[in-house]
């Protein structure tokens, strides 16, 4: 196999995820396929409906019938979500779709992240993210990874996403520019991460695939400014 | 999972096959190859279903064997469906193990049925017991335990234990009322309607009583003497001699237990026995020869006695004698009734039992094979005979509960 850029480096430290919560999983559900944060709730896409929760109680608060198949993310005013091919942009006030945009990977989609005017969408099995643009879909960049991507969230500058393959999963920062593998949280055997997004703060929630769960794991204090 | 697997993964599970079809029909990744081999066995379209099952299988990384064993058990389970049972066990036992090994409970048990179901349909029962007894009904969902009892019901069954049958038909109506899937809920029906239908006829005075099974597993049970014309032995409470491959035997046994309490006359006998109608001093001196054998082998439970005009069969102790017929006549129904034990049976032994010539025997199983009454598994010498089963095992496929592609 061709080498990608993204290769495990040594120096990248791996410890294992400390999960705070889980929640769910949601009524009408099994699965989580997505999930974004808008400042005071977590959503949560299971499939056939965005359900969005208080992190604080667990209790449901607004649930949007809308499909919703892969990642969601959240740009302040207007939610993002993958179903099937394509990247529907959802008020969530309306439960409207105001846009739609073709999905970089065709279908083959996982993960979506909102940060400083792009979309980044993750191509799961080709283990890909993409930076594009929200308005068109156009692709601007391509970062490799050199695992299954299965969410994709930016906090402080940070770029970290979800991994699943086979039989493991983690949630890693790389680096925006060359892929490279900075650091690493390790989910416990058997426990799947399908769907990332940061609370902003020292937080990150994570979908949990079949197990329709959603997860909040601790963020990793930074101790030494992170590398860029 | 990616958007468009989850979404035809969602179009899959509420049964739209063909819009889960259509969302993935052109990709070649080994979740779209599973998914895709799911919806073609929805639609009946099994030999697509298996190969694209395998491709998946193969497709798939050698870090992801959880997706892969997942797949081996949906293409054994479409391979059941078609009552393919030539290959190998191997790679489902292995899918088994890697399932769990990696607790995947679910999966892992319902490899263990589709195993034990083959096994059932092969006619290697004792295997099939032995399969079914290590899947931990616990925490089954409803559609998999339902499976799991018509298995031992049938295997009940086929063993004459009537009661253990019925329980495990009930704890099966149980589980399909749960699981509420229709196709599942007929079966149960179906394979409960099996205990009302007539499985024999006593035969008393040239009339035949219909039986059902557990009156015959009753009799079966009881002190009397039966003589099985089903399954070709002599049996007494829990003695049981099989004359399936001792066709003089059995019929001189039959017309005497057919004569008791009174006496068989010789010519009756000799033409029961050896065919013929013109019997002459050789066919006397055969008889004698046979009747010493079948007195030895029956001497716990019964005496042969010799009267003035032939023989005559005395049971030890107080016992009744009973013979015990197929429910119709003909040799068509003696085969059913023969292969009626689960087992397979090659024609040699077939026309062996039935004291029939292999010809006639290869005759009457085409015609029923062609009726669909009896299976073959094998070819040439390794063909082997089965009576289909009784629970049925249609072709339900459980796939898209078992296999999450993740």
């Amino acid at each position: 196999m061709a080498k990608t850029h993204g290769s495990d480096r040594p120096q990248a430290t791996a410890h294992p995820a400390e999960i705070v919560r889980e929640y769910g999983p949601f009524a009408g559900s099994d699965k989580v396929a997505g999930v974004t944060h808008d400042g005071t709730r977590v959503w949560a896409a299971t499939g056939a409906a965005l359900v969005a929760f208080d992190p604080a109680t667990g209790e449901t608060r607004r649930t949007l019938e809308r499909a919703c198949d892969a990642g969601t993310a959240f740009d302040g005013t207007y939610i993002y979500q993958i179903a099937e091919a394509r990247i529907d942009k959802i008020d969530p006030a309306t439960n409207q779709v105001v846009a739609s945009i073709p999905a970089p990977g065709h279908g083959a989609d996982s993960g979506l992240a909102w940060a400083e005017g792009s979309l980044w969408v993750g191509q799961y099995r080709d283990r890909k993210i993409h930076q594009i643009d929200p308005a068109t879909g156009a692709i601007r960049r391509t970062i490799e990874s050199n695992r299954f991507v299965t969410g994709v969230t930016w906090v402080d500058g940070e770029l970290w996403h979800g991994t699943w393959e086979g039989d493991a999963s983690d949630i890693r920062r790389i680096d925006p520019q060359t892929g490279d593998v900075l650091e690493r949280l390790e989910m416990p055997g058997g426990v799947f991460v399908s769907g990332l997004e940061s609370d902003g703060a020292d937080l990150f929630y994570a979908g949990g695939g079949g197990s329709g769960k959603v997860r909040a794991v601790r963020r990793p204090r930074r101790t030494t400014p992170p590398a860029a | 999972m990616d958007s468009l697997i989850a979404a035809s993964a969602r179009a899959l599970a509420t049964g739209d096959a063909l819009g889960a079809l259509q969302r993935i029909a052109l990709r070649e990744d080994p979740p779209a190859l599973a998914l895709r081999g799911i919806a073609m066995a929805q639609l009946g379209e099994n030999l697509r279903a298996r190969e694209l099952l395998r491709r998946a299988a193969r497709g798939f990384g050698s870090h992801e064997e959880l997706a892969r064993a997942r797949c081996v058990v949906a293409e054994a389970e479409v391979a059941l469906a078609m009552r393919d049972l030539g290959g190998s066990d191997r790679p489902l036992a292995a899918a088994s193990a890697t399932l769990s090994a990696h607790a995947d409970h679910a999966n892992a048990s319902q490899a263990r049925l589709v195993a034990a179901r083959r096994l059932l349909l092969l006619g290697r029962l004792d295997e099939a017991a032995a399969e079914l007894a290590v899947v931990d009904l616990r925490g089954l969902p409803p559609t998999l335990r339902t499976l799991a009892e018509l298995a031992a019901a049938e295997l009940a069954l086929r063993s004459l234990r009537v009661a253990d049958a019925r329980q495990a038909l009930m704890r099966a109506q149980d589980a399909a009322d749960r699981a509420g899937v229709p196709a599942l809920l007929a079966e149960v029906a179906e394979a409960r309607a099996v205990l009302d239908r007539p499985a024999a006829r006593r035969l008393a005075g040239g009339a035949g009583q219909p039986l059902r099974l557990d009156e015959v597993a009753a009799l079966l049970a009881s002190d009397a003497l039966v003589v099985d014309a089903c399954r070709r032995g002599v049996g007494a409470g829990t003695a049981w001699r099989p004359l399936a491959r001792r066709p003089i035997l059995f019929a001189l046994a039959r017309t005497l237990a057919e004569a008791w309490p009174g006496d068989a006359d010789r010519d009756a006998l000799i033409a029961a026995a050896f065919r013929t109608r013109h019997p002459d001093a050789t066919h006397r001196a055969r008889l004698r020869v046979e009747i010493g054998r079948l007195r030895a082998l029956v001497k716990d439970v019964a005496q042969v006695e010799a009267t003035p005009r032939g023989f005559t069969l005395r049971p030890l102790g107080e016992r009744e004698v009973i013979v015990l017929a197929p429910p119709i006549d003909g040799e068509q129904a003696s085969l059913q009734a023969l292969l009626s034990d689960g087992a397979a049976w090659s024609t040699s032994a077939l026309a062996l039992a039935l004291d029939a010539s292999q010809r006639t025997v290869q005759r009457a199983l085409a015609d029923l094979e062609a009726e669909g009454r009896v299976r073959s598994i094998g070819r040439a010498r390794a063909q082997r005979w089965l009576a289909p089963p009784l629970a049925g095992f249609t072709t339900i496929l459980l796939l898209p509960a078992s296999l999450p592609i993740d």
